[in-house]
């Protein structure tokens, strides 16, 4: 596939990106850089069409011919095992006149037939049928009208990953050192992890970089904005406590974030119950990844841009029920300059018990996901920045806070001895990883071809 | 089996009061009509081919709630931390299609479907949101008053057209 010279910035755009990259290391980010049209569709080609994207989990397609529909920005792939067991990733777009193939969101199928015209694919995107082939094109290449394959994909423990950029760097490269921390959380049982079930689908009048920033490090909000969880005792880790731990900027724009406590010498793994520990293989892990694993009692990050984690113990009805270790993990898909739509998987590590699945199912979807107690709070302010970053005045004029435990700024202090990739800050009253990803985001939307 | 009218009756006022409750944000009220093995749920829906026995999830949910964690969240509710519905959803139930079957052993319980449109606004924006689907109930008797045992709501959106669901259907 020819890839295509980037579309030259237009000189308004420059221009703010520009005075945000001048202000950023001032602690300063700009609100004109969240809502708007040039910018969003600036987005889409020199982001989402450059770094890697997640799709889905093979747990999701386990069987042959099994597909799922997913989107990159405003493109729909088809993510398929083929009838040879192997995953391929396909634009949903039929290369004679352009319309879908793929009628459902999830099936099972080793042929896609298109509507309009009957071509007809294998599920490993072969030409292989064309209605009255004789009389309308005898002449036609088959091989050379298949679907579009995405220019790029890599399966990483499960997960799996499209680039839509041929000479983009190999994922592992391009997670940098946030690839380190994923390896220690899916490393920690051999079978790794699996979804439980369909995701969680759901639609939120925000722009995607404020999802991405408050899921990069932004603990400080849990203080105000998720109050009513203590108050109902879901989250029983207390929350000044929870505020001592790392923020790490992990390079490439990707953040990471653990609350912890390194003095202590009990193993916590995020409060996994006695056997589940028992699964866990800890040879897979270093000898520093088992370390920072022990003390972990709570793991959140974004890979940059739209990935965002969670591991965490919390408790759907504190009254009988102790605090249950979940996994969520969400793409905020772009749909336009002040929409994402939210896919949240829950997730948990394969070699558990049905029961213990559920039980962290249920943990996870009355904390996070539509309905979650934690999450119900988070779209308000998301919406209302969104909404605020369209106002003429408040475009051009206001320059926003991104200060926390600048020098001067608090009590955060960079760990000079950090054992870990990346550059680590404690405790948590510190917005360095937020700043790390608007470095990372203006690097590449400034780039010259 | 067929449900005697009287008691078809009380089936549709027992609903009826039920959203009245929610819709004038008296939750707690609310918490009463349920029985104490209360449960609720709303499986998530996907879009699939046609030969596919159901489009809803047996596992995946975007909730699955007993009696203790709705009165968690009903709690939550009236926190004055309640980010998400302050100020509250300007919500509006409309029910309808009732169809109704006694249960086959229980002589006091009485499974109802019900079409529902439930409006949500907020604000004082002009632009207002819907939820449609069908609710699948189950009322039991206790001491002489009806109270719901069960809750099964499927919706007519795989994806759901809100930001959050901080509001009770």
């Amino acid at each position: 596939m020819s890839q295509q010279s980037m579309s030259p910035l237009s000189p308004r755009v420059k221009a703010i990106l520009e005075e945000f990259q001048a202000s950023l290391e001032q602690g300063i980010s700009k609100m004109g850089a969240l809502n708007d049209e040039e910018i969003h569709q600036t987005e889409l080609e020199r982001i989402f069409g450059k770094r890697w994207n997640y799709l889905a989990h093979e747990s999701e397609i386990p069987n042959k011919n099994d597909y799922v529909l997913r989107c990159i920005g405003d493109d729909t792939f088809i993510v398929s095992r083929g009838s040879d067991g192997e995953i391929r990733v396909m634009l949903d777009v039929c290369p004679h006149r352009g319309a879908s193939i793929c009628r459902a969101e999830k099936g099972s199928s080793s042929h896609f037939q298109c509507p309009y015209h009957g071509w007809t694919f294998k599920n490993n995107g072969d030409l292989v049928g064309t209605p009255s082939f004789k009389d309308a094109y005898s002449g036609l290449d088959r091989k050379e009208w298949g679907l579009t394959q995405a220019p790029r994909m890599e399966i990483f423990h499960g997960f799996v990953f499209v680039c839509l950029d041929e000479n983009a760097p190999d994922l592992k490269d391009s997670l940098a050192g946030i690839g380190w921390y994923l390896d220690m959380i899916f490393s920690l049982q051999d079978e790794g992890m699996e979804v439980l079930g369909d995701p969680q689908r759901f639609v939120i009048k925000a722009n995607w970089k404020i999802a991405a920033e408050n899921f990069s490090g932004d603990d400080y909000h849990l203080l105000t904005l998720h109050k009513s969880t203590y108050e109902i005792g879901v989250m029983q880790i207390p929350l000044r406590e929870n505020m001592k731990g790392y923020h790490i900027q992990a390079g490439n724009g990707h953040g990471v974030s653990f609350s912890i406590d390194l003095e202590s010498k009990d193993p916590l793994f995020f409060y996994y119950p006695e056997e589940i520990v028992k699964t866990f293989n800890l040879d897979n892990l270093t000898e520093k990844q088992l370390e920072l694993a022990r003390g972990s009692r709570v793991c959140v990050g974004n890979i940059f841009p739209n990935i965002s984690f969670l591991m965490l113990p919390l408790s759907p009805d504190p009254k009988t029920i102790p605090p249950t270790p979940l996994f969520t993990w969400r793409v905020w898909q772009p749909k336009g300059k002040d929409e994402i739509e939210v896919w949240n998987w829950f997730m948990m590590y394969k070699n558990t018990s049905e029961e213990f699945k559920r039980a962290s199912y249920r943990a996870a979807m009355s904390t996070f996901g539509i309905a979650g107690t934690f999450e119900l709070d988070d779209a308000i302010p998301w919406e209302s920045i969104t909404k605020n970053a369209k106002g003429s005045f408040a475009k051009k004029n206001m320059n926003l806070n991104l200060q926390m435990g600048m020098e001067g700024m608090g009590v955060a202090n960079q760990v000079m001895d950090w054992p870990f990739p990346g550059t680590a800050y404690y405790p948590r009253y510190e917005e360095g990883n937020q700043r790390h990803m608007y470095r990372q985001y203006l690097k590449e939307m400034l780039a010259e071809d | 089996m067929k449900v005697p009218f009287e008691l078809y009756q009380e089936g549709i006022e027992f609903f009826l009061h039920e959203a009245e409750l929610i819709d004038t944000g008296k939750f707690k009220d609310w918490l009463g009509l349920m029985t104490d093995d209360f449960s609720y749920r709303i499986p998530v829906r996907v879009t699939r081919e046609k030969a596919a026995p159901t489009e809803f999830s047996d596992l995946a949910s975007h909730m699955d709630e007993t009696k203790n964690t709705m009165e968690i969240r009903v709690l939550r509710a009236y926190s004055e931390y309640n980010w998400a519905e302050d100020p509250a959803s300007r919500t509006r139930h409309f029910l309808t299609n009732f169809r109704a079957q006694m249960d086959q052993n229980a002589k006091n319980e009485i499974h109802f479907k019900t079409n529902f449109l439930l409006y949500r606004g907020k604000f004082d924006l002009p632009t207002f949101q819907f939820l449609s689907g069908e609710k699948h109930d189950t009322i039991r008797r206790v001491d002489g008053e009806w109270k719901l045992s069960k809750r099964l709501i499927l919706l007519d959106h795989a994806t759901i057209p809100m930001n959050n669901l901080a509001i009770f259907i």
